[in-house]
């Protein structure tokens, strides 16, 4: 399996990389198309509005948290969120909950879009129950922005502080008239240098804007700000750290009934976004400077936490096995330490490979009725750093056993696209049924969410492979018998 | 070792089948331990391509089996040999890379789908079981004793003179050509033996294969007219020689043309003229012996002798005159190296700067040979005693290729299958004789004249009173013991010094370094690879490398990235011209660059970590390469000092110390050391205090262990500006200001 991939990597790296600078331009797999001349019904409008900007990771995280009232006459359930088209395609990971009741989970969300080129898509969110007029609700909507943080300056020297500017709008932006909101940026540390000033005049209480607390800054309130309405700010702060990012991840899960096993393999593209050398890189410097260990730009390690009792690890790139990692087994977790060939400074890519076994029976459960199988596996493992990592485009395949029919999954992480085909590989005579299912946008903070495969495999279809293997070995077997016994000379028979 | 042993004790109460299911479980597993002692790097590595030829076969195979067949004999590669490329479909031997290819889609049709890296690891390995069962196969034609057959089989598979090119990973030509070599030598004896068309079709056959594998064929064109040659200079000729003769030759011929690279040589270059030759000599003596079946006697001698002579003139007449008039090539640079081992050394230095083309140091016999160096003679010996056609083979083989063993490290190859032949033939003598049990009669111990015992006693003067009447008999057991178990000794330690040698000699793969750390426990230098990564991902996709060419196959198979001279050197001046810009000043060295669009240049430099294989060292040798072009501006001289030697420290000639090479291989390195301290740990001195400076090229990146040095060439300067002034500019720049400070200062304060 791990030759067979390898070799289709290589091939795959070109065709993939090229798929995954696409992503921007690309058009989400699942939406529903609107005319151009759609504009969402004013029927809601959001009472009261606190955006939490989070930016302590290599990306930012939004948190909004909306009271939202219906203004219509009659009992409403969509309810859209406007983003420019060219920022939806870089928002991953959107969920929603009702803030009253989180625990009944997130909320249905799907991508609308204008037909044409028009500078505005929308998510549509499904209320469960139709809102009342007059009723009011609060949303807890939450998203990670990917690719969001520009360098400033673009370049650096190997031991430079690293500064990185985000630009955003102060109004949040929505579908409706917002009475009131704020927006509070969360900064990791309280250097910042650059940020842009808001006129008081815009502001409620006509204060100065944005207000300092500490890393904090807060930024309004704004009130009756229309629907749609926009005013950019950018701010510039510091970050010496990588800021790592996946441009695909390619993620196979293989279920071995025969062997117990469960193999996982993971492919990564990975860059550092951050700022680049500006002199080239000095081994030297780098050699003096990791005695003290300052913080660094560079992406030096990658910390992959497995569930206890991973097995067999591994961690090879396009020229072979990677030497510098190591592998620590505990009783509740083994921790998988990788260090890449090199440092990865900002702008350096370095795409690799890592791949473990694990036992079945930890992922596996028979069901009681009849020959169906539950399999419960993390959609998302990989490595888990302080600063996060983001992934562009991630295809995730669950191999199942040869002979697997009525493959289902269930999983909270949002999907844009799947399908069930066939994987030929070592012995096989069918193929392996295969779900593939492809996410877009994601960042660490998804590691912990599940995904669960239900398929039926019926005990005869595992015994297809030795009944294959032994009749296949009994026709060479009688082949060379015959052959063997095969007279072809020309002359005559000598009688003995 | 002792299975063949009890094979023959079993020979006598077990029935032919039994025997033959043994001797086959006996192959089986002499094949297991051939392959297995092979995969000593695998284990303690990892399953990785060796070395630097094989690199480039992988790179080939990889191409092979993605682009098909068609593709690959038409394959141009613009990735080598920057700006020229290299038509490299038409000048490789194909054979590796087909038969990888082939293994490939066979697996792939089984639904088997191994990676193309583990099959080209795997390969050598897995030809030299086929090698063990060759030369099983040639050794049961030469003696009746299957017995002699095993053990040169078991020889053959551990035998360190011939793991030292078969290791798992070392996926070079000689990984099958070893196989194909010994193959088509069996057949060619069964053919001779036989007389039979068949077996010289299929002689032809695998000759047409191990010329489409090996450059080492040429071995086969000429022992095999040799053989011949000889058998009817002993008056041996026969319509059995003539079948299988012709019929070798003629579809053989045919068979090696139809390989791009060699395409007309069987018939345009010297080493191929002496098979031609025998051709025509054995359609003479064919033609002869049917004359003298018809005409009496007398005049048979006359019309003989003046055939002879008239022939041999015009013959040897008409070669010299090809040879003069250039229709036939005159013989290429390695070979005569075969005939003066100072030739290359002289004329093509580029020939004589490769480690495997020096002549063999004596201790390599042993060490690659082990036990087998003492036993070859005896078994030759026993190939005289009754020499039968196919025994002459043998004797000629071995003088042929001791000589050639003796002059180049890399012909060893050719030399170990016989060895092994002719030293199980002289071991299985001795453990025949005293494993059998049974005592002979007195009266057949009279007559027995191949009888040991008998040739021993025979050769002992008769006087001695011991011998007359033995104390201790040959036949009682005491003597049966001492011999089988000196014997059992031998062949143990032989074993034992197999696998010293192949675990310690043969089974780094060069590309990765082993270390230990203080605990023990295996730390691994991978700065190779590191480097070469840090080029596939982190330079544009057709960013020209400049390295020694060396490196280049390396470059093209890890890196991915276009070079400009590789291990196939096939341009001796475009070599020279990298080796003029290693060689020379920055000021000479920049414009040749920019000429070939050099975007980055690597260097090998081991003097951090003590690693001898590095750039500094084989620095001469770029040197005498590119004086060999450019005699006016690269002069060996100016690289030594007045007393005459090669030093790199405070002492060195500015033209050292002003060479890129030098440059590059120590530029920043002081700074790593307390001033002055600097040491290079290869040459073991202590280095300038300033370190070299550099203006038209910057460092890019350098590995851990600062083997790999990988420099950026710059642009040309934004005011064009050459790069020194615009480097002294501004660092004077720099230096003026901090003057400026210190002046006026001083003046204003009042």
């Amino acid at each position: 399996m791990r030759s067979f991939s390898s070799l289709l990597s290589c091939i795959a790296v070109l065709s993939s990389f090229a798929a995954a600078e696409l992503n921007l331009s690309q058009p989400l797999l699942s939406k529903q198309v609107l005319a151009s001349t759609f504009k969402p019904p004013q029927v809601f409008k959001n009472v009261n509005l606190v955006r939490t900007t989070n930016l302590d990771k290599g990306f930012p995280r939004e948190t909004i948290n909306v009271i939202i009232e219906n203004v219509d006459a009659k009992p409403q359930s969509e309810y859209y969120l406007p983003f420019e088209s060219s920022l939806i395609s870089r928002v991953g990971g959107l969920e929603v909950k009702d803030k009253k009741s989180p625990e009944k989970g997130a909320l249905r969300v799907e991508v609308v879009g204008f037909d044409t080129a028009s500078s505005t898509e929308f998510y549509l969110i499904h209320l469960p129950t139709p809102l009342a007029p007059k009723e009011q609700q609060t949303l807890s909507i939450s998203y990670s922005v990917l690719s969001a943080l520009k360098p400033v300056p673009a370049q650096i020297s190997q031991a430079d502080k690293q500064y990185v500017q985000y630009t955003f709008s102060v109004y949040t932006p929505s579908a409706y008239l917002t009475e009131k909101q704020k927006t509070k940026v969360k900064f990791p540390s309280a250097d910042v240098p650059d940020y842009t000033t808001v006129s008081a005049e815009l502001n409620a209480e006509k204060k100065a804007d944005p207000q300092k607390q500490g890393s904090t800054f807060s930024y309004g309130p704004y009130d009756n700000v229309p629907a749609g309405a926009e005013e950019l700010v950018s701010v510039r702060y510091e970050f010496t750290k990588p800021i790592a990012h996946a441009s695909l991840l390619e993620r196979d899960i293989e279920v071995s009934h025969w062997g117990g096993n469960l193999a996982t393999e993971e492919r990564y593209w990975l860059s550092n976004l951050g700022a680049s050398l500006k002199n080239h890189f000095s081994r030297v410097e780098w050699q003096k400077q990791s005695y003290m260990n300052p913080p660094t730009t560079a992406l030096k390690a990658l910390n992959v936490p497995l569930a206890a009792g991973a097995l067999n690890p591994y961690f090879t790139d396009d020229i072979g096995n990677v030497s510098t990692s190591r592998f620590r087994t505990g009783k509740r977790e083994s921790n998988l330490e990788l260090k890449p060939r090199y440092p990865i400074f900002g702008g350096w890519k370095y795409s690799f490979r890592v791949g473990w076994d694990a036992d079945l029976n930890t992922y596996l459960r028979k069901l009681s009725t009849g020959e169906s199988y539950v399999l419960k596996v993390p959609f998302l493992e990989g490595p888990k750093s302080p600063e996060g990592i983001q992934y562009e485009r991630i295809h995730l395949r669950v191999i199942l056993p040869e002979g697997a029919t009525n493959v289902k999954y269930s999983t909270s992480v949002p999907i844009v696209d799947s399908h069930t085909d066939i994987h030929k590989t070592f012995m096989d005579t069918i193929g392996r049924s295969s779900l593939t299912l492809t996410a877009i946008n994601l960042v660490d903070d998804f590691r912990d969410r599940d995904l669960i495969v239900t398929y039926d495999y019926p005990w005869t279809a595992g015994f297809r492979k030795p009944i294959v293997i032994t009749l296949g070995a009994f026709v060479v077997f009688t082949a060379a018998w015959v052959v063997g016994n095969l007279d072809t000379s020309i002359g005559k028979k000598k009688v003995a | 070792m002792a299975a063949p042993a009890s094979d023959t004790l079993l020979q006598q109460f077990t029935g032919r089948k039994t025997r033959g299911v043994l001797r086959f479980v006996i192959l089986g597993l002499i094949a297991g331990a051939a392959v297995s002692s092979r995969l000593f790097s695998v284990i303690r590595f990892e399953s990785i391509i060796h070395e630097f030829d094989p690199w480039f076969n992988f790179r080939a195979t990889k191409y092979l089996v993605q682009n098909g067949f068609y593709s690959f004999w038409d394959w141009f590669d613009d990735r080598t040999w920057h700006p020229l490329g290299r038509v490299t479909g038409g000048t490789l031997y194909p054979g590796l890379m087909v038969t990888s290819g082939v293994i490939y889609h066979a697996l792939r049709a089984l639904t088997l789908p191994v990676d193309i890296r583990n099959i080209c690891v795997l390969l050598a390995p897995g030809f030299s079981g086929l090698t063990a069962f060759a030369t099983y196969l040639l050794t049961s034609e030469m003696v009746a004793s299957p017995s002699a057959g095993l053990l040169a089989a078991a020889f053959m598979g551990i035998t360190p003179g011939y793991i030292s090119r078969s290791v798992a990973g070392s996926y070079d030509n000689e990984a099958i050509a070893i196989f194909l070599l010994v193959f088509t030598f069996f057949l060619w004896i069964k053919a001779v033996k036989n007389g039979s068309m068949f077996w010289g079709a299929l002689t032809a056959l695998f000759y047409g294969y191990m010329v489409s594998a090996w450059g080492g064929y040429v071995f086969i064109t000429n022992l095999l007219p040799l053989h011949a040659f000889v058998l009817i200079c002993m008056g041996r000729y026969s319509p059995r020689l003539y079948v299988s003769y012709t019929s070798w030759y003629a579809l053989g011929t045919l068979a090696s043309m139809q390989i791009p690279f060699v395409g007309f040589l069987p018939i345009r270059s010297s080493e191929h003229m002496s098979s031609l030759g025998v051709f025509g000599l054995i359609q003479i003596v064919g033609f002869v012996e049917y004359v003298r079946v018809q005409l009496p006697n007398k005049q048979f001698q006359t019309l003989l002798r003046a055939l002879v002579f008239v022939i041999f003139v015009v013959a040897f007449g008409g070669l010299v005159v090809l040879t003069v008039s250039g229709t036939i090539a005159p013989w290429s640079g390695r070979f005569y190296s075969l005939w003066d081992t100072a030739y290359a050394k002289i004329h093509i230095p580029i020939i004589a700067s490769v480690s495997e083309h020096q002549p063999t140091a004596w201790p390599a016999f042993f060490f690659d040979l082990s036990m087998m160096i003492w036993l070859f003679p005896a078994g030759v010996y026993m190939c005289f005693r009754s020499l039968t056609d196919e025994q002459v083979f043998i004797v000629i083989y071995s003088v042929l290729a001791s000589y050639f063993a003796g002059v180049m490290v890399r012909l060893m190859l050719t030399l170990t299958p016989i060895v092994c032949v002719a030293s199980a033939m002289a071991f299985s003598q001795i453990l025949d004789t005293y494993l059998d049990a049974k005592i002979p009669e007195q009266g057949a111990k009279e007559n027995g004249s191949s009888d040991p015992a008998k040739v021993a006693a025979a050769v002992l003067p008769d006087g001695l009173r011991s011998t007359r009447n033995p104390l201790v008999g040959i036949y009682s057991y005491a003597s049966r013991l001492t011999v089988i178990g000196a014997s059992t000794v031998y062949l143990m330690l032989f074993v034992l010094h197999c696998t010293w040698v192949t675990s310690n000699a043969y089974s780094s793969p060069s590309v990765v370094l082993a270390s230990r750390l203080p605990d023990g426990s295996q730390h691994i230098i991978d700065d190779y690879r590191e480097a070469y990564y840090w080029l596939r991902q982190n330079t544009p996709d057709n960013a020209k490398v400049m390295s020694w060419w060396d490196y280049g196959y390396q470059i093209g198979g890890m890196a991915d990235r276009p070079t400009l001279v590789d291990n196939n050197t096939w341009n001796n001046t475009h070599i020279a011209t990298v080796g003029k810009a290693m060689s020379s000043r920055e000021e000479v060295s920049y414009p040749i660059m920019r000429q070939h669009e050099v975007d980055y240049v690597l260097v090998v430099f081991g003097g951090l970590l003590g690693y001898s294989g590095d750039d500094i060292n084989k620095f001469l040798w770029m040197v005498r390469i590119a004086e060999g072009i450019w005699p006016e501006e690269v002069k060996e001289r100016n690289f030594f000092t007045q007393r005459g030697e090669y030093r790199v420290d405070e002492e060195a000639t500015p033209t050292m110390k002003n060479s890129l090479m030098y440059k590059m291989s120590y530029y920043n390195y002081n700074s790593l050391f307390p001033a002055g301290q600097a040491t290079d740990r290869v040459r073991g001195v202590r280095l300038p205090a300033e370190g070299p400076q550099l203006s038209t090229i910057e460092e890019a990146f350098t590995s851990e262990n600062w083997i790999i040095r990988i420099y950026k060439v710059k642009e040309p300067d934004n005011f064009g500006r050459d790069h020194q002034s615009a480097t002294a500019f501004d660092k004077g720049h720099k230096k003026k200001r901090a003057s400026k400070r210190k002046g006026p200062r001083v003046l204003r304060v009042e």
